[in-house]
């Protein structure tokens, strides 16, 4: 007797921890396609897309957990086909959100950036950015304009898988798919190059790690329909960074064939892991590699897509029948406190010298200023920075992470081209049996680490950097404390499986 | 209609090519020979590969050789290259100790058939850690500090100076047989992807390096070097387009079942088997590790994940995880899966003809330049296994029954190990004063637009990665473990001082790395 009430009660406990953490799921696709004429952002030189090549779509999941009618907490993911995502792009999206959704945190929402390096710009103020064009004032849609239109279509992503989101289930899983390669070439002499030329004699290594976990997650709604997956790649999307049209990039062709695959209506949301010294483009072995392009008259991007493709559905394959319903369900966002790079002084005379020197260009040839104009604004910036850091030594970088812990899998967002090693970290140390690092969920900055700021090169030097290794490590060891207390015995629910 | 188009492709591309096979310069006729033997020994042996000896306990899989026989040409001055793949640690080649494997089958088959040249034969390890020891053939009480006759308590063993006649005489056997089979035939180039081998060294903050540590750790800071995730494969068609065999390149040795008292040829074993099951039980699979000394199939970050996925996929009941089988059945599935994925291609892009050439060359190598604090940190080390050895010995001596416990030389053997490693560095060191450089045989083959070159090193990474990038081939194979093996490591890595990398792990720096490097572009640049 006395163990059957045990046994009810245990039942019953389990029970309410399990009902506890019911998960309500919606998802969405808006599309951020720009209107034409646009300026693109990427290169140093200013690019105006006259046409498009694929639409730029943003996927949304909206995510609840509920105690019966209570809820718990909230995220919603919005992976976007931009480069990155500016901080004042993000706020007017989440004010525009708080019209539309009373009552909802929009600090919950979290909008992360594919990279593609054919998408519009963002930025138009030199007090908010580095990296500032000249764009005409007439005839190429206003920056201000893109993000109004980004923000209405957005908006009207979020209200909608906010409203339709029901009992859903969730699993994640992974596999294997060699998409980036480290563009860092560390030479004999210690001196890095980003691309640097592989084939000569002082090559000695690339710099650094490659990440080829490919992580996803995969939602499903109440009546067994697949309604999202997010796919994780450490890879930017920007294989076409150099075209004139707008181009979202590999993710253009997943999309289209994932959803092919398993439905028009399905939300494809890309992420890109810890990938600030990754690029799709092949360091070495680049005559093997176009041979077979060739042979299977394929494009490189063919094959990206079809190495991305292929282990989406194999993870799915595999995952689709340990569907999770009752998983814990926790998510933090906080804002770091990042010490800055350290301009030195020969830094700031190097820099200062640059601005002079595109100043006079400029001034001497008005026509140089689509070239010259955005280098200029970016050692501008370092000019800036160190008449700050001479009024105050101390300053601090505020960064914006998101932790959220969805059953046995973690997810750590930040905002920076964060170097791979950092992911590395944060996934080696992590107690989720799998951890997404997503990159790019705000205003991107290099964040390289020690090693590469010792071999220098661009995304290594300071004019790339904000925040420093420094500053890499307070974010890995912030993201990982906020992981174990989600891991935290008090924390922890038995996992039920729909399936 | 796209199938129809393909087909009158593939039908027309099929006449071009039997077309200039007919009609071409008989100079360039490729012949192709396939076989492969069994060199599992019928008796228990001495498994190489870890520190303390392991006397075999029976047989998980067979260990074999594959070999590929290859002639360009006709008659006397046909060029010949005779590939044989071990599914071995190394191939002793007499750098090391006495034995000499490769000089044993090269022996033989010149015997057998006259016309072919000892240097034309290429013997390489797929560095499984769970097949017979063939290092050394001195008694093994000289290799492990205790007889044979010990370790095996009365039972039939068998010691790898018997053990390596008889792989030899097997291995000669193979060779005549695919010699005799071979047929005229075609080659197709291909460079896929699969990530098997993992960068197994991390560099932790205050600037060493480890092998295998432990990732989930504060100290931990990056993986120390590089991976490759780069197959390098070359297909065999008979005059009919039928597939005969392909060579599978991978960056990544063998070894996850590295502590098996069973014999295994690892995951060749389940590759070989996966690619059969698709491609045809007829297909050889010929397996050779690209510069992969500072990697290894184990996951050094996110091993969780991956073992949930080994579940999930119903592997459970061969257990999952590090050094499991379903790891291996994983590895053998993206091995598998991307020859496959690339066979239409490949059949459709056959080449009669191929450009062929082969070089060997030896090359003086710099020797690992040791210094007296290298000497005296090693000699202090052998010395503390010294007296460690002598007390486990008299252990034995006074507790004769102990010998009836199994696997009780576990700690006795590494103890003799960890001894004569360190007495090696003072060795070595005497050595390098008269002798400086070491001969290393390299072998450069040129196969249409692909180049094979080998070493009989474990080859670090970035070795290859340099080969690769500067290479004017169209794809580049490094072949490692041609010979003994040592660890060839970085200076990074001689820096970071994890195993691998220190003075008793390795007969060449980064001296001899580079001299490597330099020798085998030459030699590949002279074939352009």
């Amino acid at each position: 007797m006395v163990r059957l009430c045990v046994l009810l009660a245990m039942t019953f406990w389990l029970n309410v921890r399990l009902q506890a953490n019911d998960l309500y799921l919606g998802a969405a696709s808006a599309d951020i396609s720009p209107k034409l004429p646009v300026a693109l952002m990427g290169q140093f030189h200013m690019r105006i897309a006259e046409t498009a090549d694929t639409p730029l779509y943003a996927g949304i999941v909206a995510i609840e957990s509920r105690d019966g009618q209570t809820g718990l907490d909230t995220a919603v993911f919005v992976s976007c086909d931009l480069v990155y995502i500016s901080a004042r792009l993000r706020q007017e999206l989440r004010d525009e959100v708080a019209k539309r959704i009373p009552g909802f945190n929009v600090n919950k929402i979290i909008v992360s950036a594919t990279h593609t390096h054919t998408a519009p710009v963002l930025e138009d103020d030199l007090e908010e950015s580095s990296f500032i064009y000249p764009i005409p004032e007439e005839g190429v849609t206003k920056v201000k304009d893109y993000r109004a239109l980004f923000v209405e279509s957005v908006a009207d992503g979020i209200e909608d898988a906010w409203a339709n989101r029901s009992k859903g289930s969730v699993t994640w899983g992974m596999d294997r798919a060699a998409v980036g390669y480290n563009r860092r070439t560390v030479y004999k002499d210690g001196t890095s190059v980003m691309y640097g030329n592989t084939n000569k004699e002082e090559f000695q290594n690339l710099e650094g790690y490659e990440d080829h976990d490919m992580n996803a997650l995969f939602f499903w709604n109440d009546e067994n329909e697949l309604l999202a997956m997010s796919v994780d790649v450490a890879c930017p999307a920007q294989e076409f960074e150099h075209k004139t049209t707008v181009n979202a990039d590999y993710w253009h062709p997943v999309r289209e064939k994932l959803k092919s695959r398993f439905g028009e209506k399905v939300s494809v949301l890309g992420w890109i892991g810890a990938a600030g010294d990754q690029s799709p483009h092949s360091m070495y072995r680049k005559a093997g590699l176009a041979r077979m392009q060739e042979l299977a008259q394929k494009t490189r991007m063919d094959d990206i897509a079809e190495r991305i493709i292929r282990a989406v559905e194999n993870t799915y394959e595999i995952v689709k029948n340990d569907r999770h319903t009752n998983v814990a369900f926790h998510h933090k966002m906080e804002n770091l406190e990042l010490p800055m790079r350290i301009i030195t002084e020969e830094e700031y005379i190097a820099s200062e010298k640059v601005v002079k020197d595109c100043q006079d260009q400029i001034a001497a040839d008005p026509s140089k200023a689509p070239l010259l104009y955005a280098k200029m604004t970016w050692f501008g910036d370092v000019l800036k920075r160190y008449e700050a850091q001479q009024k105050n030594p101390e300053a601090t970088y505020t960064s914006e992470i998101h932790v959220l812990r969805i059953g046995d899998a973690a997810i750590a967002t930040n905002q920076f081209e964060l170097f791979t090693d950092y992911g590395i970290r944060i996934q080696a140390r992590s107690k989720a049996i799998q951890t997404f690092v997503i990159q790019l969920a705000g205003p991107g900055t290099y964040l390289p680490t020690e090693k590469a700021i010792a071999g220098g090169g661009y995304s290594a030097v300071c004019q790339s950097n904000v925040v420093g290794a420094e500053g890499g490590q307070l974010l890995v060891d912030r993201t990982l404390e906020i992981i174990d207390k989600f891991w935290d015995k008090e924390n922890e629910v038995s996992l039920k499986k729909k399936l | 209609m796209i199938c129809l188009k393909q087909c009158f492709s593939l039908l027309f591309l099929s006449i071009f090519s039997f077309q200039n096979y007919a009609q071409s310069d008989k100079d360039k006729n490729l012949k192709v020979g396939w076989s492969t033997v069994d060199i599992t020994p019928d008796k228990p042996v001495l498994v190489a590969g870890q520190f303390h000896a392991r006397l075999s306990e029976g047989v998980m899989d067979p260990v074999t050789a594959t070999i590929l026989a290859l002639e360009s040409g006709e008659g006397t001055n046909s060029e010949k290259t005779i590939w044989i793949s071990c599914d071995l640690v190394g191939i002793s080649d007499g750098m090391r100790a006495t034995a000499n494997l490769r000089d044993e089958i090269r022996t033989r088959v010149v015997k057998a058939i006259p016309s072919i040249l000892p240097e034309q034969i290429i013997v390489n390890a797929t560095h499984t850690h769970a097949a017979p020891y063939v290092a050394s053939i001195a008694a093994v009480e000289g290799i492990y500090g205790v007889s044979l006759d010990q370790m095996a308590n009365g039972k039939p063993a068998m010691s790898p100076a018997t053990y390596i006649p008889i792989a030899a005489d097997r291995i000669a056997q193979g060779v005549v047989k695919a010699w005799k089979k071979r047929n005229p035939g075609g080659i197709s180039l291909g460079l896929g992807h699969a990530v098997v081998g993992l960068n197994r060294l991390q560099a932790l903050k205050h600037g060493k390096s480890r092998m295998y540590g432990n990732t989930n750790s504060p100290e931990f800071s990056h993986i120390e070097g590089h991976e490759d995730h780069s197959l390098n494969l070359m297909y065999f068609w008979d005059l009919n387009k039928q597939l005969t065999g392909v060579i599978i390149n991978v960056a990544a040795p063998s070894q996850v079942s590295e502590h098996s008292y069973k014999l295994s040829a690892d995951f060749w074993h389940d590759t070989k088997l996966a690619v059969k099951k698709s491609l045809g039980d007829s297909v050889y699979v010929l397996a050779q590790a690209s510069a992969a000394g500072d990697q290894s199939p184990h996951v050094m970050v996110g091993s969780k994940a991956e073992e949930r996925m080994q579940q999930l996929l119903g592997f459970g009941e061969e257990g999952t995880g590090r050094g499991s089988l379903a790891q291996r059945k994983q590895i053998a599935k993206r091995l598998a899966d991307e020859v496959i994925d690339l066979f239409p291609v490949m059949k459709a892009n056959i080449e009669w003809q191929p450009e062929f050439k082969h070089e060997k060359k030896l090359v003086p190598l710099s020797r690992r330049l040791l210094s007296p604090e290298d000497v005296a940190e090693a000699t202090e080390e052998a010395e503390i296994w010294q007296a460690e050895y002598d007390k486990l010995k008299a252990e034995v001596h006074d507790n004769p029954d102990i010998i009836k416990t199994p696997r009780w030389y576990k700690n006795i053997t590494i103890s003799y190990s960890k001894l004569r490693r360190g007495l090696v560095v003072s060795e070595r060191y005497e050595l390098e004063k008269t002798q400086p450089k070491m001969p290393i045989e390299v072998h450069v083959v040129r196969i249409g637009d692909a180049v094979f070159a080998t070493n009989p090193f474990e080859l670090y990474l970035d070795y290859g990665m340099q080969m690769k990038a500067q290479s004017p081939a169209i794809q580049t194979f490094i072949v490692q473990l041609t010979g003994s093996g040592s660890y060839l490591p970085t200076q990074r890595s001689i820096e970071g001082g994890a195993y691998g990398a220190v003075p008793a792990s390795t007969l060449m720096g980064p001296e001899g790395g580079a001299e490597l490097v330099e020798e085998t572009l030459t030699l590949i640049n002279k074939m352009w």
